[in-house]
Protein backbone atom coordinates (compact mmCIF):
# COMPACT_ATOMS: atom_id res chain seq x y z
CA UNK A 1 0.00 0.00 0.00
CA UNK A 2 2.83 2.39 0.82
CA UNK A 3 4.80 1.42 -2.03
CA UNK A 4 1.42 2.56 -4.67
CA UNK A 5 1.68 5.53 -2.55
CA UNK A 6 4.55 6.13 -3.29
CA UNK A 7 4.89 5.77 -6.91
CA UNK A 8 1.25 7.46 -7.88
CA UNK A 9 0.35 10.22 -5.40
CA UNK A 10 -3.67 10.88 -5.73
CA UNK A 11 -3.30 14.01 -8.04
CA UNK A 12 -1.18 11.64 -10.53
CA UNK A 13 -3.22 8.71 -10.18
CA UNK A 14 -6.59 10.45 -10.87
CA UNK A 15 -4.53 12.27 -14.06
CA UNK A 16 -3.44 9.27 -15.30
CA UNK A 17 -6.25 6.67 -15.60
CA UNK A 18 -8.20 10.45 -16.37
CA UNK A 19 -6.36 10.86 -19.04
CA UNK A 20 -5.97 7.31 -20.27
CA UNK A 21 -10.01 6.89 -19.29
CA UNK A 22 -11.20 9.77 -21.12
CA UNK A 23 -9.32 9.20 -24.76
CA UNK A 24 -6.86 7.55 -26.45
CA UNK A 25 -5.94 10.64 -28.40
CA UNK A 26 -2.48 11.33 -28.81
CA UNK A 27 -2.10 15.00 -28.02
CA UNK A 28 -4.13 14.29 -24.80
CA UNK A 29 -1.46 11.76 -23.72
CA UNK A 30 0.85 14.16 -24.08
CA UNK A 31 -0.97 16.17 -21.58
CA UNK A 32 -0.21 13.37 -19.20
CA UNK A 33 2.72 12.41 -20.14
CA UNK A 34 4.12 16.12 -19.48
CA UNK A 35 4.26 14.99 -15.75
CA UNK A 36 7.60 12.73 -16.18
CA UNK A 37 10.54 14.32 -15.09
CA UNK A 38 12.55 13.51 -18.36
CA UNK A 39 11.32 12.90 -21.42
CA UNK A 40 10.57 9.06 -22.09
CA UNK A 41 12.24 7.38 -24.83
CA UNK A 42 10.68 6.17 -27.41
CA UNK A 43 7.34 8.02 -26.29
CA UNK A 44 7.52 10.55 -28.99
CA UNK A 45 8.16 9.93 -32.79
CA UNK A 46 11.00 12.31 -34.29
CA UNK A 47 10.32 15.65 -35.56
CA UNK A 48 8.70 15.72 -38.73
CA UNK A 49 11.40 17.50 -40.57
CA UNK A 50 14.17 19.59 -40.59
CA UNK A 51 15.90 22.47 -42.03
CA UNK A 52 17.51 24.79 -43.06
CA UNK A 53 19.67 24.02 -40.57
CA UNK A 54 21.62 20.35 -40.98
CA UNK A 55 19.76 17.30 -40.13
CA UNK A 56 21.25 17.38 -36.49
CA UNK A 57 20.31 13.10 -36.40
CA UNK A 58 22.66 10.59 -37.52
CA UNK A 59 19.88 8.94 -39.82
CA UNK A 60 17.17 10.37 -41.85
CA UNK A 61 14.16 11.51 -40.38
CA UNK A 62 11.32 9.62 -42.23
CA UNK A 63 9.44 6.60 -40.03
CA UNK A 64 10.12 3.15 -40.15
CA UNK A 65 8.23 1.28 -43.10
CA UNK A 66 8.33 -2.44 -44.32
CA UNK A 67 9.07 -3.00 -47.78
CA UNK A 68 8.88 -6.94 -49.59
CA UNK A 69 12.08 -8.65 -48.03
CA UNK A 70 12.90 -5.95 -45.45
CA UNK A 71 13.01 -5.48 -41.94
CA UNK A 72 11.48 -1.91 -41.04
CA UNK A 73 13.63 1.16 -42.40
CA UNK A 74 13.45 4.26 -42.73
CA UNK A 75 11.25 5.66 -45.48
CA UNK A 76 12.11 8.46 -47.70
CA UNK A 77 10.31 7.86 -50.47
CA UNK A 78 7.79 4.86 -51.61
CA UNK A 79 7.99 5.38 -55.46
CA UNK A 80 10.66 5.24 -56.56
CA UNK A 81 11.49 3.20 -53.53
CA UNK A 82 14.11 4.66 -51.12
CA UNK A 83 15.26 3.51 -47.77
CA UNK A 84 17.45 4.11 -45.17
CA UNK A 85 19.61 1.40 -42.64
CA UNK A 86 18.61 2.63 -38.94
CA UNK A 87 22.04 2.77 -37.49
CA UNK A 88 22.30 -0.22 -34.97
CA UNK A 89 22.47 -2.85 -38.15
CA UNK A 90 26.11 -1.52 -38.34
CA UNK A 91 27.30 -2.87 -35.47
CA UNK A 92 29.04 -5.29 -36.90
CA UNK A 93 31.21 -5.15 -39.88
CA UNK A 94 28.53 -6.87 -42.04
CA UNK A 95 24.75 -5.20 -42.99
CA UNK A 96 22.08 -8.13 -43.24
CA UNK A 97 20.66 -8.45 -46.68
CA UNK A 98 16.92 -7.37 -44.93
CA UNK A 99 18.21 -4.39 -43.40
CA UNK A 100 20.38 -3.39 -46.43
CA UNK A 101 19.51 0.49 -47.83
CA UNK A 102 17.44 0.83 -50.74
CA UNK A 103 18.04 3.57 -53.59
CA UNK A 104 16.09 3.41 -56.86
CA UNK A 105 16.20 6.29 -59.56
CA UNK A 106 12.94 5.17 -61.57
CA UNK A 107 9.64 3.99 -60.44
CA UNK A 108 9.60 0.51 -63.14
CA UNK A 109 11.22 -1.47 -60.35
CA UNK A 110 10.63 -4.81 -60.97
CA UNK A 111 8.46 -6.79 -58.85
CA UNK A 112 9.59 -10.53 -60.46
CA UNK A 113 11.61 -11.98 -62.40
CA UNK A 114 11.45 -15.39 -64.63
CA UNK A 115 14.18 -16.86 -64.91
CA UNK A 116 13.13 -18.57 -67.60
CA UNK A 117 13.48 -15.86 -69.72
CA UNK A 118 16.26 -13.24 -67.63
CA UNK A 119 19.32 -13.07 -69.40
CA UNK A 120 22.53 -11.49 -68.45
CA UNK A 121 23.40 -10.24 -72.16
CA UNK A 122 26.69 -8.51 -73.63
CA UNK A 123 26.02 -6.32 -76.95
CA UNK A 124 27.69 -3.61 -78.66
CA UNK A 125 31.35 -3.65 -79.99
CA UNK A 126 32.18 -6.57 -79.17
CA UNK A 127 33.43 -9.88 -81.53
CA UNK A 128 30.16 -12.56 -80.34
CA UNK A 129 27.50 -11.23 -78.41
CA UNK A 130 26.73 -12.97 -75.59
CA UNK A 131 23.74 -13.86 -73.44
CA UNK A 132 23.75 -16.63 -70.20
CA UNK A 133 21.07 -17.47 -67.97
CA UNK A 134 21.81 -17.41 -64.24
CA UNK A 135 22.14 -21.48 -64.25
CA UNK A 136 25.00 -20.72 -67.23
CA UNK A 137 26.76 -18.07 -65.12
CA UNK A 138 26.71 -19.84 -61.96
CA UNK A 139 27.99 -23.10 -63.56
CA UNK A 140 30.47 -21.39 -66.45
CA UNK A 141 32.29 -19.46 -64.55
CA UNK A 142 34.35 -19.74 -61.53
CA UNK A 143 33.03 -18.07 -58.64
CA UNK A 144 34.50 -15.31 -56.43
CA UNK A 145 34.10 -13.83 -53.33
CA UNK A 146 34.46 -10.46 -52.00
CA UNK A 147 33.70 -8.20 -49.01
CA UNK A 148 32.94 -4.59 -50.44
CA UNK A 149 31.18 -1.42 -48.70
CA UNK A 150 28.21 -0.04 -51.16
CA UNK A 151 27.67 3.41 -50.29
CA UNK A 152 25.15 6.22 -51.99
CA UNK A 153 27.22 9.13 -53.45
CA UNK A 154 24.29 11.09 -51.68
CA UNK A 155 25.04 9.45 -48.55
CA UNK A 156 24.54 12.14 -45.54
CA UNK A 157 23.43 14.89 -47.90
CA UNK A 158 21.36 16.36 -45.76
CA UNK A 159 24.12 17.49 -43.69
CA UNK A 160 25.09 20.10 -46.04
CA UNK A 161 24.74 23.65 -45.67
CA UNK A 162 22.76 25.17 -47.16
CA UNK A 163 20.94 22.41 -48.14
CA UNK A 164 20.66 21.20 -51.63
CA UNK A 165 17.83 18.99 -53.44
CA UNK A 166 17.34 15.65 -53.51
CA UNK A 167 16.64 12.44 -51.03
CA UNK A 168 18.09 13.91 -47.71
CA UNK A 169 19.83 10.66 -46.34
CA UNK A 170 21.41 10.66 -43.06
CA UNK A 171 24.35 8.04 -42.40
CA UNK A 172 22.69 5.00 -43.87
CA UNK A 173 22.53 5.25 -46.90
CA UNK A 174 25.19 2.30 -47.22
CA UNK A 175 25.61 -1.28 -46.42
CA UNK A 176 28.42 -4.27 -46.84
CA UNK A 177 28.27 -7.33 -47.80
CA UNK A 178 30.07 -10.05 -49.03
CA UNK A 179 29.26 -10.53 -52.72
CA UNK A 180 29.93 -13.49 -54.99
CA UNK A 181 29.54 -13.81 -58.67
CA UNK A 182 31.30 -13.82 -62.01
CA UNK A 183 34.74 -11.63 -62.77
CA UNK A 184 32.93 -9.15 -65.26
CA UNK A 185 36.60 -8.83 -67.10
CA UNK A 186 35.90 -13.11 -67.72
CA UNK A 187 32.86 -12.10 -69.17
CA UNK A 188 34.00 -9.22 -71.62
CA UNK A 189 36.98 -11.51 -72.68
CA UNK A 190 34.29 -14.56 -73.51
CA UNK A 191 32.08 -11.71 -75.75
CA UNK A 192 35.55 -10.61 -77.53
CA UNK A 193 36.07 -6.66 -76.63
CA UNK A 194 36.71 -4.62 -80.35
CA UNK A 195 39.24 -2.54 -80.45
CA UNK A 196 38.35 1.31 -80.21
CA UNK A 197 36.12 0.55 -77.71
CA UNK A 198 36.30 2.82 -74.87
CA UNK A 199 33.51 2.59 -72.79
CA UNK A 200 31.45 -0.19 -71.38
CA UNK A 201 27.31 0.69 -69.89
CA UNK A 202 25.50 -1.19 -67.56
CA UNK A 203 21.70 -0.86 -67.98
CA UNK A 204 19.35 -3.15 -65.09
CA UNK A 205 15.75 -3.94 -65.50
CA UNK A 206 13.98 -0.27 -64.21
CA UNK A 207 12.30 1.68 -66.29
CA UNK A 208 10.85 5.61 -65.89
CA UNK A 209 7.54 7.01 -67.71
CA UNK A 210 9.77 9.46 -69.74
CA UNK A 211 10.45 9.64 -73.22
CA UNK A 212 13.18 7.38 -74.82
CA UNK A 213 16.76 8.71 -74.66
CA UNK A 214 15.65 11.00 -71.36
CA UNK A 215 17.42 10.38 -67.96
CA UNK A 216 13.90 9.62 -66.67
CA UNK A 217 13.12 6.45 -69.26
CA UNK A 218 16.14 4.62 -68.63
CA UNK A 219 18.86 4.38 -65.89
CA UNK A 220 22.54 3.83 -67.21
CA UNK A 221 26.09 4.23 -66.01
CA UNK A 222 29.41 3.19 -67.64
CA UNK A 223 33.03 3.12 -67.23
CA UNK A 224 36.18 3.51 -68.98
CA UNK A 225 36.97 0.15 -70.88
CA UNK A 226 40.65 0.33 -69.44
CA UNK A 227 39.62 1.08 -65.80
CA UNK A 228 41.66 -0.67 -63.51
CA UNK A 229 38.21 -0.78 -61.37
CA UNK A 230 37.23 -3.78 -63.99
CA UNK A 231 39.70 -5.73 -63.05
CA UNK A 232 38.10 -6.06 -59.79
CA UNK A 233 34.27 -5.57 -60.62
CA UNK A 234 32.17 -9.31 -60.35
CA UNK A 235 28.51 -9.61 -61.59
CA UNK A 236 27.09 -10.82 -58.08
CA UNK A 237 24.45 -13.47 -57.74
CA UNK A 238 24.68 -13.80 -53.55
CA UNK A 239 24.82 -11.22 -51.21
CA UNK A 240 26.17 -12.37 -47.82
CA UNK A 241 25.68 -15.67 -49.32
CA UNK A 242 21.76 -15.36 -49.99
CA UNK A 243 19.78 -14.63 -53.37
CA UNK A 244 19.79 -10.77 -53.34
CA UNK A 245 16.57 -9.26 -51.97
CA UNK A 246 14.58 -8.00 -55.38
CA UNK A 247 14.93 -3.99 -53.94
CA UNK A 248 18.76 -4.55 -54.05
CA UNK A 249 19.07 -6.17 -57.07
CA UNK A 250 17.90 -9.48 -57.99
CA UNK A 251 19.16 -11.86 -59.86
CA UNK A 252 22.63 -10.09 -60.22
CA UNK A 253 24.18 -7.02 -59.03
CA UNK A 254 27.39 -4.95 -60.67
CA UNK A 255 29.64 -4.70 -57.83
CA UNK A 256 32.49 -1.90 -57.92
CA UNK A 257 35.09 -1.86 -55.35
CA UNK A 258 35.35 1.19 -53.59
CA UNK A 259 33.16 3.10 -56.16
CA UNK A 260 29.66 5.02 -54.85
CA UNK A 261 27.08 2.43 -55.51
CA UNK A 262 25.97 4.35 -58.59
CA UNK A 263 27.92 2.57 -60.65
CA UNK A 264 26.71 -1.16 -59.04
CA UNK A 265 24.07 -1.51 -61.30
CA UNK A 266 21.17 -3.34 -59.41
CA UNK A 267 19.14 -5.86 -62.14
CA UNK A 268 21.94 -5.80 -64.39
CA UNK A 269 21.03 -7.28 -67.78
CA UNK A 270 22.83 -5.17 -70.62
CA UNK A 271 26.34 -5.08 -70.82
CA UNK A 272 27.05 -2.56 -73.53
CA UNK A 273 30.70 -1.91 -74.98
CA UNK A 274 30.40 1.58 -76.38
CA UNK A 275 33.04 3.11 -79.09
CA UNK A 276 32.13 6.58 -77.62
CA UNK A 277 32.35 7.88 -74.23
CA UNK A 278 28.76 7.73 -72.54
CA UNK A 279 26.79 10.76 -73.07
CA UNK A 280 23.46 9.71 -71.27
CA UNK A 281 21.93 12.04 -68.50
CA UNK A 282 23.47 9.98 -65.54
CA UNK A 283 26.89 10.81 -66.87
CA UNK A 284 27.20 13.98 -68.18
CA UNK A 285 24.69 15.60 -66.47
CA UNK A 286 23.64 13.59 -62.74
CA UNK A 287 26.38 11.84 -60.06
CA UNK A 288 28.71 14.51 -61.13
CA UNK A 289 31.30 16.38 -58.67
CA UNK A 290 33.80 19.58 -58.85
CA UNK A 291 37.30 18.36 -60.28
CA UNK A 292 38.57 20.04 -56.69
CA UNK A 293 39.74 18.63 -53.58
CA UNK A 294 37.40 16.79 -52.01
CA UNK A 295 34.64 17.72 -54.52
CA UNK A 296 34.31 21.13 -52.67
CA UNK A 297 33.00 24.24 -54.29
CA UNK A 298 30.15 26.91 -53.20
CA UNK A 299 27.08 27.95 -54.11
CA UNK A 300 28.17 30.95 -56.07
CA UNK A 301 30.85 29.47 -57.86
CA UNK A 302 29.04 26.54 -58.82
CA UNK A 303 25.49 29.43 -59.89
CA UNK A 304 28.19 31.09 -62.17
CA UNK A 305 28.62 28.02 -64.25
CA UNK A 306 32.56 28.30 -63.59
CA UNK A 307 33.30 24.56 -61.86
CA UNK A 308 34.58 21.75 -64.06
CA UNK A 309 32.76 18.42 -63.20
CA UNK A 310 33.91 15.00 -63.18
CA UNK A 311 31.49 11.85 -62.73
CA UNK A 312 32.07 10.43 -59.38
CA UNK A 313 34.18 7.04 -58.78
CA UNK A 314 35.75 6.33 -55.21
CA UNK A 315 34.62 6.97 -51.90
CA UNK A 316 36.59 9.23 -49.49
CA UNK A 317 37.69 7.84 -45.84
CA UNK A 318 34.58 7.85 -43.38
CA UNK A 319 34.43 6.45 -40.08
CA UNK A 320 31.02 6.00 -37.57
CA UNK A 321 30.38 5.52 -33.91
CA UNK A 322 27.48 2.82 -33.91
CA UNK A 323 27.41 2.77 -29.88
CA UNK A 324 26.65 3.68 -27.75
CA UNK A 325 24.40 6.01 -29.76
CA UNK A 326 23.60 8.88 -27.11
CA UNK A 327 19.68 7.94 -26.86
CA UNK A 328 20.63 6.85 -23.29
CA UNK A 329 22.43 7.94 -20.58
CA UNK A 330 25.87 5.96 -19.11
CA UNK A 331 26.47 6.39 -15.35
CA UNK A 332 29.56 8.25 -14.55
CA UNK A 333 32.43 5.87 -14.05
CA UNK A 334 31.41 3.47 -15.57
CA UNK A 335 33.90 1.90 -18.73
CA UNK A 336 31.50 1.30 -21.69
CA UNK A 337 33.22 -0.11 -24.96
CA UNK A 338 32.90 2.23 -28.09
CA UNK A 339 32.21 0.72 -31.12
CA UNK A 340 31.45 1.41 -34.77
CA UNK A 341 32.84 0.90 -38.61
CA UNK A 342 35.39 2.77 -40.79
CA UNK A 343 36.32 2.04 -44.79
CA UNK A 344 37.54 3.84 -47.88
CA UNK A 345 37.65 3.42 -51.35
CA UNK A 346 40.91 4.13 -51.76
CA UNK A 347 42.71 1.22 -49.86
CA UNK A 348 42.29 -0.56 -46.12
CA UNK A 349 41.96 1.21 -43.44
CA UNK A 350 44.97 1.94 -41.30
CA UNK A 351 43.49 3.69 -38.24
CA UNK A 352 40.83 4.86 -36.40
CA UNK A 353 40.83 7.37 -33.62
CA UNK A 354 38.62 8.31 -31.04
CA UNK A 355 38.62 11.91 -29.32
CA UNK A 356 36.23 12.62 -26.40
CA UNK A 357 37.85 16.17 -25.90
CA UNK A 358 36.12 18.14 -28.99
CA UNK A 359 38.88 16.66 -31.72
CA UNK A 360 41.81 18.64 -29.37
CA UNK A 361 43.57 14.92 -28.47
CA UNK A 362 43.15 11.55 -30.39
CA UNK A 363 43.76 8.51 -29.38
CA UNK A 364 43.79 4.86 -31.41
CA UNK A 365 41.23 2.05 -31.18
CA UNK A 366 41.56 -1.12 -32.10
CA UNK A 367 40.48 -2.35 -35.54
CA UNK A 368 38.49 -5.49 -35.89
CA UNK A 369 38.91 -8.25 -38.53
CA UNK A 370 40.27 -7.40 -41.52
CA UNK A 371 37.63 -8.28 -45.04
CA UNK A 372 39.26 -7.04 -47.84
CA UNK A 373 40.38 -3.52 -48.57
CA UNK A 374 37.13 -2.11 -49.35
CA UNK A 375 35.52 -3.68 -46.69
CA UNK A 376 34.14 -1.97 -43.79
CA UNK A 377 36.30 -2.72 -40.54
CA UNK A 378 34.82 -2.25 -37.26
CA UNK A 379 36.28 -0.73 -34.30
CA UNK A 380 36.32 -0.74 -30.66
CA UNK A 381 37.44 0.87 -28.22
CA UNK A 382 36.91 1.61 -23.89
CA UNK A 383 36.19 4.59 -22.54
CA UNK A 384 34.97 5.40 -19.44
CA UNK A 385 32.35 8.50 -18.88
CA UNK A 386 34.56 10.27 -15.82
CA UNK A 387 32.41 13.49 -14.71
CA UNK A 388 28.32 13.84 -15.58
CA UNK A 389 27.90 16.08 -18.22
CA UNK A 390 27.59 16.33 -22.16
CA UNK A 391 30.73 14.44 -23.60
CA UNK A 392 31.23 15.03 -26.87
CA UNK A 393 33.15 12.07 -28.77
CA UNK A 394 34.50 12.52 -32.61
CA UNK A 395 35.98 9.28 -34.24
CA UNK A 396 38.35 9.69 -37.80
CA UNK A 397 39.91 7.33 -39.85
CA UNK A 398 42.92 7.24 -41.76
CA UNK A 399 43.55 4.74 -44.79
CA UNK A 400 46.32 3.46 -46.49
CA UNK A 401 46.95 6.20 -48.80
CA UNK A 402 47.07 8.42 -45.94
CA UNK A 403 43.60 9.74 -46.67
CA UNK A 404 42.19 11.27 -43.01
CA UNK A 405 39.03 12.68 -42.44
CA UNK A 406 39.22 16.33 -41.36
CA UNK A 407 36.45 18.35 -39.51
CA UNK A 408 35.80 20.76 -42.93
CA UNK A 409 32.42 20.51 -44.37
CA UNK A 410 31.79 19.53 -47.99
CA UNK A 411 29.58 21.44 -50.38
CA UNK A 412 28.75 20.52 -54.08
CA UNK A 413 25.21 21.08 -55.64
CA UNK A 414 24.79 17.56 -56.17
CA UNK A 415 25.19 16.74 -52.31
CA UNK A 416 28.13 13.92 -52.98
CA UNK A 417 31.26 12.88 -50.97
CA UNK A 418 30.24 14.16 -47.42
CA UNK A 419 33.00 12.60 -44.97
CA UNK A 420 33.09 15.34 -42.42
CA UNK A 421 34.59 13.69 -38.84
CA UNK A 422 31.46 12.56 -37.11
CA UNK A 423 30.57 13.66 -33.56
CA UNK A 424 27.92 12.01 -30.99
CA UNK A 425 27.16 14.19 -27.91
CA UNK A 426 27.00 11.06 -24.88
CA UNK A 427 24.81 12.43 -21.90
CA UNK A 428 26.66 10.55 -18.61
CA UNK A 429 24.59 10.89 -15.32
CA UNK A 430 25.71 10.26 -11.96
CA UNK A 431 26.14 7.80 -10.62
CA UNK A 432 25.47 7.68 -7.19
CA UNK B 1 20.25 -7.38 23.56
CA UNK B 2 22.51 -6.83 20.62
CA UNK B 3 21.05 -9.89 18.83
CA UNK B 4 17.56 -8.55 19.63
CA UNK B 5 18.41 -5.44 18.21
CA UNK B 6 19.76 -6.54 14.75
CA UNK B 7 16.88 -8.98 14.30
CA UNK B 8 14.33 -5.53 14.61
CA UNK B 9 16.64 -3.45 12.56
CA UNK B 10 16.62 -6.18 10.00
CA UNK B 11 12.84 -6.30 9.98
CA UNK B 12 12.71 -3.05 9.81
CA UNK B 13 14.79 -3.14 6.85
CA UNK B 14 13.46 -5.49 4.75
CA UNK B 15 10.16 -3.98 5.54
CA UNK B 16 11.62 -1.13 3.67
CA UNK B 17 12.68 -2.38 0.67
CA UNK B 18 9.64 -4.60 0.05
CA UNK B 19 7.17 -1.30 0.63
CA UNK B 20 9.63 0.33 -1.50
CA UNK B 21 10.19 3.96 0.58
CA UNK B 22 13.68 3.29 0.17
CA UNK B 23 13.55 4.44 -3.56
CA UNK B 24 11.50 7.46 -3.68
CA UNK B 25 12.41 8.39 -7.32
CA UNK B 26 11.50 4.83 -8.57
CA UNK B 27 9.01 4.47 -11.01
CA UNK B 28 6.76 1.66 -12.15
CA UNK B 29 4.02 0.78 -14.13
CA UNK B 30 3.86 3.33 -16.71
CA UNK B 31 1.93 2.61 -19.68
CA UNK B 32 0.85 4.66 -22.62
CA UNK B 33 -1.94 4.21 -25.17
CA UNK B 34 -0.29 3.59 -28.62
CA UNK B 35 -1.00 3.51 -32.29
CA UNK B 36 -1.20 -0.30 -33.74
CA UNK B 37 -0.33 -1.66 -36.81
CA UNK B 38 1.53 1.01 -38.81
CA UNK B 39 4.19 -1.51 -39.05
CA UNK B 40 2.89 -5.45 -40.06
CA UNK B 41 4.64 -7.93 -39.57
CA UNK B 42 4.14 -10.22 -43.14
CA UNK B 43 2.82 -13.17 -43.69
CA UNK B 44 4.50 -15.90 -45.46
CA UNK B 45 4.53 -16.18 -49.29
CA UNK B 46 3.24 -19.08 -50.60
CA UNK B 47 6.16 -19.99 -52.91
CA UNK B 48 6.14 -22.37 -56.44
CA UNK B 49 9.30 -23.72 -57.31
CA UNK B 50 8.62 -22.72 -61.32
CA UNK B 51 11.63 -19.74 -62.36
CA UNK B 52 9.46 -16.96 -61.54
CA UNK B 53 10.92 -14.67 -58.78
CA UNK B 54 8.27 -12.52 -57.46
CA UNK B 55 7.55 -10.21 -54.65
CA UNK B 56 4.42 -8.28 -53.66
CA UNK B 57 3.12 -4.60 -54.88
CA UNK B 58 5.67 -1.99 -53.41
CA UNK B 59 3.39 -0.30 -50.95
CA UNK B 60 2.56 3.56 -50.94
CA UNK B 61 1.25 5.36 -48.26
CA UNK B 62 -1.12 7.69 -48.57
CA UNK B 63 -0.09 11.77 -48.74
CA UNK B 64 -1.83 14.23 -47.79
CA UNK B 65 -0.56 17.72 -49.33
CA UNK B 66 -1.27 21.08 -48.56
CA UNK B 67 -5.15 21.64 -49.73
CA UNK B 68 -4.33 24.74 -51.86
CA UNK B 69 -4.14 26.19 -55.61
CA UNK B 70 -1.71 23.93 -57.38
CA UNK B 71 -2.52 20.60 -55.45
CA UNK B 72 -4.31 18.84 -57.86
CA UNK B 73 -2.02 19.82 -60.36
CA UNK B 74 0.83 18.43 -58.28
CA UNK B 75 -1.02 14.90 -58.13
CA UNK B 76 -1.37 14.95 -61.87
CA UNK B 77 1.87 15.73 -62.98
CA UNK B 78 4.48 15.31 -60.67
CA UNK B 79 2.87 11.89 -59.71
CA UNK B 80 3.29 10.24 -63.45
CA UNK B 81 7.09 9.68 -62.13
CA UNK B 82 7.22 9.64 -58.77
CA UNK B 83 4.89 10.31 -55.65
CA UNK B 84 4.51 13.85 -54.09
CA UNK B 85 6.39 11.96 -50.85
CA UNK B 86 9.66 12.82 -53.06
CA UNK B 87 8.31 17.00 -52.35
CA UNK B 88 7.57 16.42 -48.63
CA UNK B 89 11.06 14.66 -47.98
CA UNK B 90 12.89 17.85 -48.99
CA UNK B 91 14.52 20.34 -46.48
CA UNK B 92 13.09 23.54 -47.03
CA UNK B 93 14.40 24.80 -50.63
CA UNK B 94 14.41 28.55 -51.48
CA UNK B 95 11.82 29.30 -54.14
CA UNK B 96 14.25 29.79 -57.31
CA UNK B 97 15.61 26.10 -56.15
CA UNK B 98 11.82 25.31 -56.49
CA UNK B 99 11.35 27.08 -59.76
CA UNK B 100 14.74 25.25 -61.25
CA UNK B 101 13.39 22.08 -59.96
CA UNK B 102 9.99 22.06 -62.10
CA UNK B 103 12.13 23.68 -64.45
CA UNK B 104 14.20 20.33 -64.70
CA UNK B 105 11.30 17.73 -64.79
CA UNK B 106 10.29 19.67 -67.84
CA UNK B 107 13.76 20.50 -69.76
CA UNK B 108 15.86 17.82 -68.83
CA UNK B 109 13.26 14.78 -67.96
CA UNK B 110 11.04 15.69 -70.46
CA UNK B 111 7.85 16.22 -68.20
CA UNK B 112 4.83 17.07 -70.40
CA UNK B 113 3.32 19.68 -67.79
CA UNK B 114 1.07 22.70 -69.56
CA UNK B 115 2.81 26.13 -68.97
CA UNK B 116 -0.67 27.27 -66.81
CA UNK B 117 0.15 24.14 -65.06
CA UNK B 118 4.00 24.48 -64.25
CA UNK B 119 3.25 28.02 -63.23
CA UNK B 120 0.93 26.37 -60.37
CA UNK B 121 2.88 24.04 -59.54
CA UNK B 122 5.61 26.67 -58.81
CA UNK B 123 3.46 28.87 -57.01
CA UNK B 124 2.24 25.81 -54.82
CA UNK B 125 5.78 24.60 -54.07
CA UNK B 126 7.14 28.18 -53.15
CA UNK B 127 3.94 29.01 -50.99
CA UNK B 128 4.37 25.57 -48.99
CA UNK B 129 7.92 24.26 -48.46
CA UNK B 130 10.51 27.47 -48.29
CA UNK B 131 12.32 28.61 -45.37
CA UNK B 132 10.08 31.11 -44.86
CA UNK B 133 7.20 29.20 -45.72
CA UNK B 134 7.65 25.91 -44.18
CA UNK B 135 6.41 25.24 -40.82
CA UNK B 136 5.67 21.55 -40.80
CA UNK B 137 5.71 18.45 -43.06
CA UNK B 138 2.78 16.39 -44.46
CA UNK B 139 2.08 13.15 -42.76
Amino acid sequence: MRRCAAAFSRRNLLKNFGVAGASLAVTGWHAGASRLAQEPDGAKPIESFTGPGPNPHWNSIGPYFSEPQKVPLILLTDRPVQLETPRHYFQTAFTPNGAFYVRWHLDGIPNSVDLKEWKLQIEGKVAKPQAWNLSELMQTFKPVSLAAANQCSGNSRSRLQPRVPGAQWGNGAMGNAVWTGVRLRELLEVAGVSSGAVQVQFQGLETGHGPKGLGSNAFLKALDINHPVLEESIVAYLMNNEPLPMLNGFPVRLVVPGFFATYWMKCLTWIRVLDAPDDNFWMKTAYRVPDTPRGNTTPEESNAGKVKTIPIERMPVRSFLISPDGSSKIPEGMSVTLRGIAFSGFGRISSVEISDDGGKNWRSAKLGEDHGTYSFRTWETPWTANSPGKHTLAVRATDEKGNTQTDEPVWNPGGYLWNRIERQVIVVGNAS
Amino acid sequence: MRTRLFTIFSMIFTAGITAGVVYAQLKQGAYRPAALGTIQQPAPAALSTDAVYEVSAYPVPALELAPAEGRQDVQIYCNTCHSPRYITIQPPLPAATWEAEVNKMIKTFGATIPDESAKKIIQYLQTHYTPETRKTRDP
